[in-house]
């Protein structure tokens, strides 16, 4: 995905950010164990967040290790369980699908880097999908569905993010209880609803400037790029009733020990990201925070 | 039943007051207004339930199992199942009478049982677009989660019948409603009514990635 979703820090207390951590250390272990080392790279919030969301209630047991990236120190990580074995086969599935999706988006040139890391991820894809078949084929509908409405510039807003959406919300196929599968497959597809809208509105300027596809522009006839005052209210009220169908859903499961960071995403985390887009400043605070981190 | 003071999330040695301020977040939590035409409404139903049972069950242990001392409950249980919401069609037969056509009263129907496959088949096979159609259209859009063509339904079927308050409250549910949504301790809901610092959200889980992180991360 994007990575538009991301836990807020500076409202969480610390044992729930390294709570967070030991998913996404344990996340990054499953993934290693079960495809490769090469699989590891595919690792990032969003999964980690797919991980929580299929994970039980308690946080299970911990194991400790060093790892490439900390491998002088030992760090404490979740050890493997089912539901992280699911979330690690879907990641591989979903990121194998974008990459995938990233080769045809470009020339061949451009496209060079993801046809790459496809072709190292493949092996572990088709892993994934002996696994999660039926995980694979909604994906592969989905993305192709994706596909053909971008291609035909579709100018509805809801049915190019339903494509995306419906991708995220079969993520809960697996589920074996049905009331927390309604659950999630509902929280999941406005999730994923969400991330798609965020995105395109984040790439309003990008598109403008180069023609691309962009399902907010076309609906707004924002040909520039701009934002009018109109425009961008009527959005925020659409990405709002996303955010209130998945803290409704988000209410009626019970998460466990995951549901402090749950709750500061959804109910604050979401709606600081989308201001943030909307404003313009997403992507400045994001690049000075790179720019931060290369010195 | 379980044990209502853990349905409520409360100590038995919790007070009376923060015994029903546990009670009335969590009713306001489940409330049908926060769960409107929501695919999920039923399973809210169901919790509301168990929260009205386990509040009347202590004040009733708490008042020696007398009816006596209830008066801090009610106001929110009892709304329940009445026409609180704003989408008529989930209400009764009453409600039925104002469908034009039986085919818009069976589409109520097939919405309110949550057949939306039916119901769109029925929209797609009538005819005449009129206000209620497109009204209907609407509902059908906002269950699915196109929110965007739940309110451009809506207001066509404004336009088309100024005067209809049915109407009027699904339209402006989809302008203001999220504004009234519940969110813990009463923080405001909106991505254009949240205040604060960006940096607070956007700052990078530097120490998760420990140096940079994989390749896709951060």
């Amino acid at each position: 995905m994007y990575g538009y979703v991301r836990p807020p820090l500076g409202i969480l207390k610390e044992e729930e950010t390294e709570r967070f951590r030991r998913m996404y250390c344990g996340l990054c272990h499953t993934l290693g164990r079960r495809y490769g080392l090469a699989s590891r790279f595919i690792l990032n919030y969003d999964f980690t967040y797919l991980a929580i969301l299929l994970s039980d209630r308690e946080e299970g047991e911990r194991d400790s290790g060093r790892c490439p990236m900390s491998p002088i120190r030992s760090k404490p990580f979740l050890r493997g369980t089912d539901a992280l074995a699911l979330a690690a086969d879907e990641s591989v599935i979903l990121a194998y699908w974008q990459l995938r999706d990233g080769v045809a988006d470009h020339d061949w040139l451009h496209g060079l880097p993801y046809r790459s890391l496809s072709a190292v991820l493949e092996p572990a894809y088709r892993k994934a999908v002996s696994f999660r078949p039926a995980f694979d084929a909604a994906a592969r509908q989905q993305l192709a569905l994706l596909r053909e409405l971008e291609e035909a510039r579709c100018p509805s807003l809801d049915q190019a993010a339903d494509a995306f959406a419906a991708l995220l919300g079969a993520a809960a196929g697996e589920v074996v209880d049905p009331v927390q599968q309604r659950v999630l497959g509902q929280l999941l597809y406005h999730l994923g609803r969400w991330v798609y809208l965020v995105d395109a509105a984040d790439d309003l300027k990008k598109d403008a400037a180069s023609g691309g596809y962009n399902p907010v522009a076309l609906r707004y006839g924002l040909s520039d790029g701009v934002w009018t005052p109109e425009s961008r209210q009527a959005f925020a009220v659409t990405l709002d009733h996303s955010v209130h169908m998945m803290t409704t859903a988000f209410e009626l499961w019970d998460f466990g020990v995951w549901r402090p960071v749950l709750e500061a995403t959804f109910y604050t985390g979401l709606f600081h990201v989308g201001k943030a887009v909307l404003d313009g400043t997403y992507r400045s605070i994001r690049r000075g925070r790179e720019k931060e981190l290369q010195e | 039943m379980n044990d209502p003071y853990q349905v409520l999330g409360v100590p038995e040695t919790a007070t009376d007051e923060e015994v029903k301020r546990a009670y009335r977040e969590l009713a306001r939590k489940y409330h049908p207004d926060n769960y409107h035409d929501n695919p999920l409404a039923d399973l809210a139903q169901e919790k509301m339930k168990e929260i009205n049972a386990a509040y009347e069950q202590i004040t009733k242990m708490r008042s020696g199992g007398s009816h006596g001392s209830t008066s801090g409950y009610g106001g929110y249980g009892s709304g329940y199942g009445g026409a609180s919401g704003y989408g008529g069609y989930q209400g009764s037969a009453r409600q039925y009478g104002g469908s034009s056509s039986s085919v818009l009263q069976q589409v109520r129907i097939a919405i309110n049982t949550g057949d939306l496959t039916r119901a769109e088949a029925l929209l797609a096979n009538y005819s005449d677009h009129n206000a209620e159609w497109n009204f209907l259209r609407g509902a059908v859009c906002y269950r699915r989660g196109w929110m965007d063509e739940a309110r451009r339904y809506y207001q066509t079927a404004c336009q088309m019948d100024p005067g209809n308050p049915e109407y009027r409250r699904a339209l402006e549910f989809m302008e203001n409603g999220t504004r009234t949504a519940y969110s813990p301790n009463g923080t405001p809901f909106g991505t254009d009514v949240c205040v604060g610092n960006p940096c607070l959200t956007l700052c990078c889980l530097y120490s998760l990635c420990n140096g940079g992180g994989y390749l896709l991360c951060c």
